[in-house]
């Protein structure tokens, strides 16, 4: 078919905006619009004329759920505030009592974990009970991380997996990785879009073997630190 | 092509600030544009739910798209209301195919013609072609409406809110396939130049 054809894009995008042409058609006509700036202006022009029609439509109210789940689904807020990491990040208040004896684990870590010629940022993850578990130094790249386990009990449990996550301070927690047990972990990534650095905190929890099913944390959280 | 009233100003400007990733903004718009286009989402989702689940879809693309709109080339409203739209469409068609689905593996389907016997009942709402009518009527397209046949216009009533295929259409109307897809065509094509002339003159 000869796309470059007027008629026949005008005809095809009126059709589009109608709402008429369906199935496989749709679809083409979609990925097209993508290549096609004549295709889209020939669409734009017919939204803009079938615009008027929809204006007689008499306005509803949608149920406040609708709101609630859009939030929830882009921010992860709303409906999960009782969440950890939602908890995680609020609490502000927890991470400024992180003691002396964290800061000069912090000052020992650095000395010991970077490679890079420019100091990393260092964040003590601590079990609820304020027990140290790991400590995860991050180049100042960020885009480089190594998460060192600091007590025996920084480990999985028979049959189940220890994830990393980075907390945004927007939205859902992403995963960085599953860790081996009991050894340094190493990630080197481009996962986290704008980088390791604009994570809040970080956190580990305990998943089924080989990580979540469900790419969120569905376990027991039993580390985590905030960056600073 | 955009008309620079203050309720497209402003809709506008939020967008942009969508498009830039502020969550008030998103919010914002919803409470601007969320009874309107839930409206027209659930004239073609009448099915229960649906409707609500299209609108979380219409507003989870606009925060991921906004920063693709382009103010000069329509109004925020017209833009929203073609992604509330086309999201309403696909999921109609989507809803219909898995219906088809059910109703061919279950031959007990009483409870759903019940259910969509009651909604009917229920339906005080102004017909697609009243719709049209009505919309000629507050936008001054009168004109443009009157030079098309009464056919045309339900048919085209019919596909524009309620989202139907020509084929549900020519079964609503009881008229061949051929001719209901030729009352749509022409119908859409006497439109044109009239409703160019009306949002020129609106401009």
């Amino acid at each position: 078919m000869d796309y470059s054809r007027p008629l026949l894009i005008d005809a095809l995008a009126s059709s589009y905006v109608q709402g008429t042409l369906h199935g496989g058609a749709r679809r083409r006509f979609e990925t097209l619009l993508l290549a096609h700036p004549a295709m889209r202006n020939a669409v734009h022009r017919w939204q803009a004329r079938l615009a008027p029609l929809s204006q007689s439509i008499a306005p509803i109210a949608p149920p406040a759920s609708v709101w609630r789940g859009i939030e929830r689904r882009l921010f992860g807020a709303a409906l999960a505030p009782q969440s950890w990491w939602q908890k995680l990040i609020a609490s502000a208040g927890v991470w400024q009592a992180i003691s002396g004896a964290t800061a000069c684990l912090a000052m020992v870590a650095i000395g010991l974990l970077s490679t890079a010629s420019q100091a990393p940022v260092v964040v003590v993850l601590n079990s609820g009970a304020g027990v140290q578990q790991f400590v995860a130094s991050v180049n100042k790249d960020g885009h480089s991380l190594t998460l060192t386990p600091v007590a025996s009990s920084a480990a999985a449990p028979s049959g189940k997996s220890l994830q990393l996550w980075a907390l945004p301070s927007q939205g859902q927690p992403q995963s960085l990785g599953v860790l081996a047990s009991n050894a340094p972990y190493q990630l080197q990534t481009s996962r986290l879009q704008a980088g390791l650095l604009s994570a809040n905190a970080f956190a580990v929890s305990v998943e089924p073997l080989g990580g979540s099913p469900t790419g969120l944390p569905t376990g027991e959280v039993i580390a985590s630190g905030k960056v600073f | 092509m955009a008309t620079p009233d203050s309720t497209s100003i402003e809709l506008n400007a939020l967008l942009s600030q969508v498009g830039l990733g502020q969550r008030s903004a998103l919010e914002a718009l919803y409470q601007r544009t969320s009874k309107h286009l839930f409206a027209v989402v659930s004239r073609i989702c009448p099915q229960a739910g649906l409707a609500e689940e299209v609108l979380q879809e219409v507003y989870i693309n606009v925060w991921r798209s906004a920063s693709s709109y382009e103010a000069s080339r329509a109004h925020a409203l017209t833009w929203l209301t073609s992604v509330a739209r086309n999201k309403a469409i696909d999921a109609l068609r989507k809803h219909k195919h898995l219906k088809q689905e059910v109703v061919v593996q279950s031959s007990d389907d009483s409870s759903e013609g019940q259910e969509e016997f009651l909604h009917q009942v229920a339906d005080s709402r102004l017909n697609p072609s009243q719709l049209l009518e009505q919309a000629s009527q507050s936008m001054s397209i009168q004109d443009c409406l009157d030079a098309l046949s009464t056919d045309q216009q339900k048919s085209i009533a019919l596909t524009f809110y309620e989202g139907l295929t020509h084929e549900e259409a020519a079964l609503k109307l009881a008229k061949p396939l051929g001719t209901v897809k030729t009352w749509v065509r022409r119908g859409l094509q006497a439109l044109k130049p009239c409703l160019d002339r009306a949002s020129i003159s609106a401009a």
